[in-house]
């Protein structure tokens, strides 16, 4: 008998169905992948299950017999426990606290720290973590926090773990050892419910995966049988085989937009890079290397101390985002939700925003509004069915292409994208990276800053390598590897 | 069935229909004569002006204190000004003092503005600054009393209007006052400036996440300025309004807890206090549905005493139905 099963399970949201009759089955101690673009419903379900949503139709069945999980507190108490992308750890507090976080041990009316520091210690043992349980959380890696996480679900006798992303904060040897905890928490008979769009991960630590796609069931395949190519086809339904499209030729012009000795106090020392119209170029380098700084820097949202811009050989102070835009300057944000787009606002509210001022001096044309945001949802393939509705209800891929209509429709020359499909799915990357071949095509100078090497090797004619603040070499034509990239990031002579 | 948030977005317009039809059906009501329908507006014209600023201020995600001080600051410039420009012609009198009354508003709202956006004080103590400070210039302008107008026909503006088809029980036509007017007027075009314009729309955007809206190339800080000194210019023009109906300005008296009750028809009206989202019907409808209440209140001969524990009820239970689900 399954130890968990959703059964005929949909979701409604105001703009779109995001569940639609999935029913699943997961077994005692298994590993179960759960795979899907952006928007298949993924998160969805796992909120289901987390007991952050109810569903509007079906239900979850645990141990054989219907549950009602109301709100996370009753997951838990049904063994069910999720950890978040974002974990859900009090900084302030310390590894021990947050694992009796609400359940505080006491002895009278005092807390009884020994006990739950001792207790802490025995699940951080669990979980084979050299944490001390009385240390600060904040002070712990992201790892490390990890980890907690995973002990607080043990303390609480959780035995089905939900994961989100678990490795997309982690380096390589930390992956490794997530890994092999997951592999002992198996043994014990844990059930591990495992989202990632590391196809591969997937495949070597799942034992059953299933995908889904927009919304519906698509199949469950054992993961000896998987490899990326098998389940990449059955998330997009086609086979991929092109994954970037050809290139085109470099430009050769005068570039468009040059930065000199750019410095962003405490982030970039010195960044210096040139772009050519037509041209796309790669912004390469290690998280923290300061990219995005000396992006938010060129557009304007970052003061800095020292360093040109030069807009078509011109030399151009950028002092805030409406300088930048005035000179044709589009910077889209890697945090869609903090600062690309406003959730609260709809579709086209968001998509307008920049560019308002041409849908008419003072009162704005909502019938124009309407129109141009129908356009771009027909040019990018934006899959939303209320345009009036909260870009709130879109999946990552979606809102990300709002995100890219939005500074398109401000027509730029120039324009910087920060992780432009990092969230995003498969199909969504492909199209992704179709509309910015296209536009580089047609004469915009692109930058795509990206911590995906592969993205940077197949989508860019030249990439700028970053490292501790200052731009440290640049790579074009053959030399365009993942092994030069890497050293010039990392900050290993190449060989 | 109802749809979940029914109350939450209609609740003031439901709280309002019913405690009206509760009036008018009530045995041998004189509720829907023209005169009493007339003095309901007209009760809410004046704090229905600074309510409407307000709206546009909460929505930034701020708040102004200042206004029930400013009422009297703008006040006492407006008659001290009356009666200085008095013995060159009364009409011309009374046009420079609406200069002077809604100038001084405008000014004081931008210096709020300017201290709020650009000296990144939070909005809170700008204003309480200004809700000490404005009472006490106001109360030196006028001696620590009242300033009475020394130009007759001042009051015409205040009893002046808009004859409506209508008689008073002394047979004189029931007059639109020019408060009413005026609110009516602001408040459509407060509704078309929020719903269909640039600034509109900035104004949400700012409020709905700050950050995001200056990274849209949004000149958030001059949003800010604009919303502190419209709301200035509204205040300043409620006070010339106000003055022109007592014929003078109670400097320690005038316009006390305007603020309060500004700001609690805008949230009875389902404006977030958190910015982002908000509607001017909504203030409008709220603010007339105190007035409603408090007028029931004397009606019924409830002490006055107890009329402050009734309103604060009354917002409680509006902001109540109001809340949103937690996430």
């Amino acid at each position: 008998m399954p130890i968990l099963e959703v059964r005929s399970i949909s979701m409604q949201f105001p703009a779109v169905r995001a569940l639609d009759d999935v029913t699943l089955r997961f077994e005692s101690g298994e590993v179960h992948g759960i795979i899907g673009e952006n928007g298949a419903g993924k998160s969805t379900l796992m909120k289901i299950l987390s007991g952050l949503y109810s569903p509007t139709e079906g239900s979850v069945v645990l141990d054989g017999s219907i549950v009602e999980l109301d709100g996370v507190r009753a997951a838990l108490a049904k063994g069910i426990a999720m950890i978040h992308q974002e974990l859900n750890l009090v900084d302030e507090l310390t590894v021990a606290e947050n694992v009796f976080l609400g359940r505080e041990l006491r002895r009278g009316i005092v807390l009884d720290r020994t006990t739950m520091e001792a207790e802490t210690a025995a699940y951080l043992a669990e979980v084979h973590a050299t944490i001390k349980p009385d240390a600060k959380v904040g002070d712990l890696s992201v790892a490390g926090k990890q980890l907690v996480e995973i002990a607080k679900a043990l303390a609480v006798n959780a035995s089905i773990l939900i994961m989100d992303e678990p490795t997309a904060v982690l380096s390589e040897p930390e992956a490794e050892g997530l890994f092999e905890l997951i592999r002992k928490l198996r043994e014990k008979g844990v059930t591990v419910l495992y989202i990632s769009h590391r196809l591969k991960e997937v495949c070597d630590i799942c034992d059953r995966i299933t995908v889904l796609r927009d919304g519906k069931f698509v199949g469950t395949i054992q993961g000896s049988e998987a490899s990326p190519e098998v389940i990449a086809g059955m998330m997009v339904g086609r086979e991929l085989s092109d994954f970037y499209p050809p290139k085109i030729p470099q430009p050769t012009g005068d570039p468009i937009l040059s930065v000199d000795g750019l410095q962003v106090p405490g982030h970039v020392q010195h960044a210096s890079f040139e772009v050519r119209p037509g041209e796309i170029l790669g912004l390469a380098g290690l998280v923290g290397s300061g990219r995005t700084e000396t992006a938010e820097a060129v557009v304007g949202a970052r003061p800095t101390t020292g360093g040109e811009i030069r807009v078509a050989g011109v030399p151009t102070r950028i002092r805030n985002p409406r300088d930048a835009m005035k000179h044709g300057i589009a910077y889209v944000s890697e945090d869609r939700k903090a600062l690309g787009l406003i959730l609260d606002m709809s579709v086209i509210h968001n998509l307008t925003l920049p560019s308002l001022p041409d849908f008419g001096k003072f009162v704005t044309d909502q019938g124009k509004e309407l129109e141009c945001t129908e356009s771009w949802k027909k040019r990018l393939d934006i899959r939303a069915g209320d345009l009036e509705a909260s870009v709130l209800y879109l999946s990552g891929g979606n809102q990300q292409k709002v995100s890219l209509a939005k500074w398109l429709q401000t027509g730029p020359k120039v324009l910087i994208l920060d992780e432009p499909t990092r969230g995003v799915d498969v199909g969504a990357k492909r199209e992704i990276y179709d509309v910015i071949h296209s536009l580089a095509e047609q004469g915009l100078a692109c930058v795509v800053i990206s911590s995906e090497l592969p993205e940077i090797i197949g989508l860019c004619h030249r990439a700028v390598v970053m490292r501790e603040g200052r731009t440290v070499g640049e790579v074009s034509g053959d030399q365009l590897t993942e092994q030069s990239l890497m050293h010039l990031a990392a900050g290993v002579d190449a060989a | 069935m109802i749809r979940k948030g029914f109350f939450q977005d209609w609740g003031v317009l439901i709280a309002f229909i019913v405690l009206f039809a509760f009036n008018v059906f009530r045995p041998g009501s004189t509720f829907l004569d023209p005169e009493n329908l007339r003095n309901l507006v007209s009760q809410s014209a004046v704090v229905g002006l600074i309510a409407i600023g307000m709206t546009f201020v909460i929505i930034t995600g701020g708040i102004d204190l200042a206004v029930g001080s400013l009422v009297a600051m703008a006040g006492a410039a407006t008659v001290l000004v009356l009666n200085k420009v008095g013995p060159s012609g009364a009409s011309t009198a009374i046009f420079v003092a609406l200069l002077a009354g809604v100038g001084v508003g405008a000014l004081m709202g931008l210096a709020n503005g300017l201290v709020v956006a650009y000296g990144r004080v939070a909005p809170f103590i700008v204003t309480l600054a200004g809700l000490a400070g404005f009472r006490s210039i106001a109360m030196v302008l006028g001696d620590g009393g009242e300033i009475r107008s020394t130009v007759p026909s001042f009051q015409n503006i205040g009893f002046g209007g808009i004859p409506l088809p209508a008689k008073t029980a002394n047979g004189e036509p029931v007059m639109l006052y020019w408060s009413v007017v005026i609110f009516i007027a602001v408040a459509l075009l407060a509704g078309f400036v929020l719903n269909k314009t640039r600034f509109g729309r900035h104004v949400i955007a700012v409020g709905a996440n700050e950050k995001a809206a200056h990274y849209s190339a949004i000149d958030t800080k001059k949003v800010k300025v604009a919303v502190y000194t419209m709301l200035g210019l509204l205040t300043g023009l409620a006070a010339f309004l106000l003055s022109a109906r007592m014929n003078s300005v109670g400097t320690g008296s005038v316009g006390l807890y305007y603020e309060l009750d500004a700001i609690a028809a805008v949230v009875i009206g389902g404006t977030s206090l958190r910015g982002g989202k908000g509607r001017i019907w909504g203030t409008v409808v709220g603010m007339l549905l105190l007035t409603l209440i408090s007028n029931m209140m004397t009606a019924y001969r409830i002490d006055t005493d107890w009329q402050g524990l009734v309103r604060g009820a009354v917002i409680l239970i509006a902001v109540l139905m109001q809340r949103q689900k937690e996430a």
